[in-house]
């Protein structure tokens, strides 16, 4: 499928590739480093992220039907606020990691992954039979946009019609955006300070050509890859999937045990009672190398388990998220296997490079 | 898109430089820009002998991993070292400072493109 900017994105040198059922730009003709570069070191980066879903619940049992179907309490939210979150099986692990949206206590938003995007559908709308609520898919209305990096507040102002400055972090405005209107928060997945912009497809061309005017440099899906691993921020698939609950992907700090029920929150209090059966930790190579996923992790010459993501970082060298057995998550020599090759490495923290979001 | 007269290529995108019987080995232009921003390059170790076609060097963009193949056979005699601290000078210098290795001929090879049969291979 293509994004209404598929011939933006042809115009400006963008290498197509296929992704989660989109024709999206890998890079643009100056290449993955450069669009890189542009967002950590002071431009503003623009991304088409349409490819991302979203979903809409609305009802008078709102706020109840979410507290049951995803992880973080819902309840604490206010108005105008986002929410990290996830949706969860009844044997506590990972359908979809979301972001919700609190319109208010009867209608919120959620953004969901691309390549889970049905499922997330169907799951919602089987969920919501039992709820006064009505789900609605509005993914292949709305366009996505993120505008990352120190200029974006800057680009953006200029057509938006409210006060960038008033948008806290993890917080939304609803309001004019260029002639039509649309949301826009301050959330991301780069580490730097900046926008997600949902608008509808009409005026995604007359957005995407204006913040270009602005200075805004388009980035495709391989330096978003680097900006996101950069954080160590989860990505499906890759850390996170349908066999692994919150315990072994670190994210129990959205995973509310304490705020009544919800699906597959037995599960995840049995497997956090009994242990995490492998774990998640941060790795840099200290010999050169690029570990990727897949590539093996030893352990005091044991094989323990495999990266997740990894990449070469510009400022941090080797990085790579891996699972480990439980106990080699804090102790033991590690090595990363490459083309056969032992290859040493030590445990870090996140993220490998520092964010520049503004909490 | 470059294509110098001087140099042989093959159908794996690699460039090769005979003078006498040394060989120097590197990517084209349109295999630098087929694998886009190359941030790292494993190089071969000298005294090894590497067969045509035989993988020797591997070299990782921001995305993909890819062998390099020799386009004769040879000793490694030399490697390109500066690549280890910059890779980018296979994307920036491919027929210059991008070199990857040198090698002692053993034998030549009939599959070699000159730089004419080498354009027409590529538009095809």
């Amino acid at each position: 499928m293509k994004t209404v900017l598929f011939d933006a994105h042809v115009a400006l040198g963008g290498k197509i590739v296929p992704f989660a059922g989109y024709e999206l730009p890998v890079q643009y003709k100056n290449g993955a480093l450069k669009e890189y570069t542009a967002v950590r070191e002071g431009e503003a980066g623009i991304f088409d992220i349409t490819h991302m879903g979203q979903v809409r619940v609305e009802g008078r049992e709102a706020l109840a039907f979410l507290q049951y179907v995803t992880t973080n309490d819902v309840s604490m939210l206010m108005d105008g606020q986002v929410q990290y979150s996830a949706l969860l099986n009844e044997q506590g692990t990972f359908i979809d990691d979301i972001t919700t949206y609190k319109i208010n206590n009867q209608a919120y938003y959620l953004c969901i992954n691309a390549a889970n995007r049905h499922k997330d559908v169907a799951h919602l709308q089987a969920e919501s039979a039992n709820f006064d609520v009505n789900v609605t898919d509005d993914s292949d209305e709305t366009t996505l946009l993120a505008l990352q990096g120190e200029k974006a507040k800057a680009a953006l102002q200029t057509l938006v019609g409210f006060d960038l400055d008033n948008i806290g972090y993890y917080k939304f405005a609803r309001g004019k955006i260029g002639s039509a209107g649309g949301i826009v928060s301050r959330t991301g997945y780069t580490g730097e300070d900046g926008f997600e912009i949902y608008i509808p497809n009409s005026s995604a061309v007359e957005v995407w050509n204006e913040l270009l005017k602005q200075g805004a440099v388009p980035i495709g899906l391989a330096a978003r890859d680097m900006l996101r691993t950069e954080m160590g921020y989860a990505l499906y698939g890759h850390e996170i999937s349908d066999e692994v609950t919150p315990v072994e992907a670190k994210l129990m700090w959205i995973t509310k045990l304490d705020k009544g029920d919800f699906i597959g929150k037995a599960a995840v209090a049995v497997r956090k009672a009994s242990g995490a059966k492998k774990r998640l930790i941060a790795i840099k190579l200290v010999e050169r190398g690029i570990p990727r996923e897949h590539y093996k992790v030893f352990v005091d010459g044991i094989e323990s388990g495999e990266v997740t993501s990894g990449m070469h970082s510009p400022m941090a060298g080797g990085v790579a998220l891996a699972y480990v057995q439980p106990e080699h998550a804090t102790q033991g020599d590690i090595t990363i296997e490459i083309r056969g090759k032992a290859v040493a490495a030590e445990r870090t923290t996140l993220p490998f490079v520092r964010s520049n979001v503004k909490k | 898109m470059s294509i110098p007269a001087d140099l042989k290529y093959t159908k794996e995108h690699e460039w090769v430089r005979i003078e006498g019987d040394i060989a120097t080995f590197g990517v084209s232009d349109h295999a630098q820009e087929a694998l886009g921003d190359i941030v790292f390059v494993e190089l071969p170790e000298i005294g090894r002998s590497v067969e045509a076609a035989e993988a020797y060097a591997v070299v990782e963009s921001v995305k993909a991993v890819s062998d390099i193949y020799a386009p004769v056979a040879g000793e490694i005699i030399a490697v390109n070292e500066v690549l280890e601290g910059e890779p980018e000078k296979v994307n920036t210098e491919p027929y210059g400072a991008g070199w990857i290795a040198k090698v002692k001929m053993t034998s030549g090879s009939d599959e070699l493109m000159s730089d004419h049969e080498y354009t027409t291979f590529l538009e095809e």
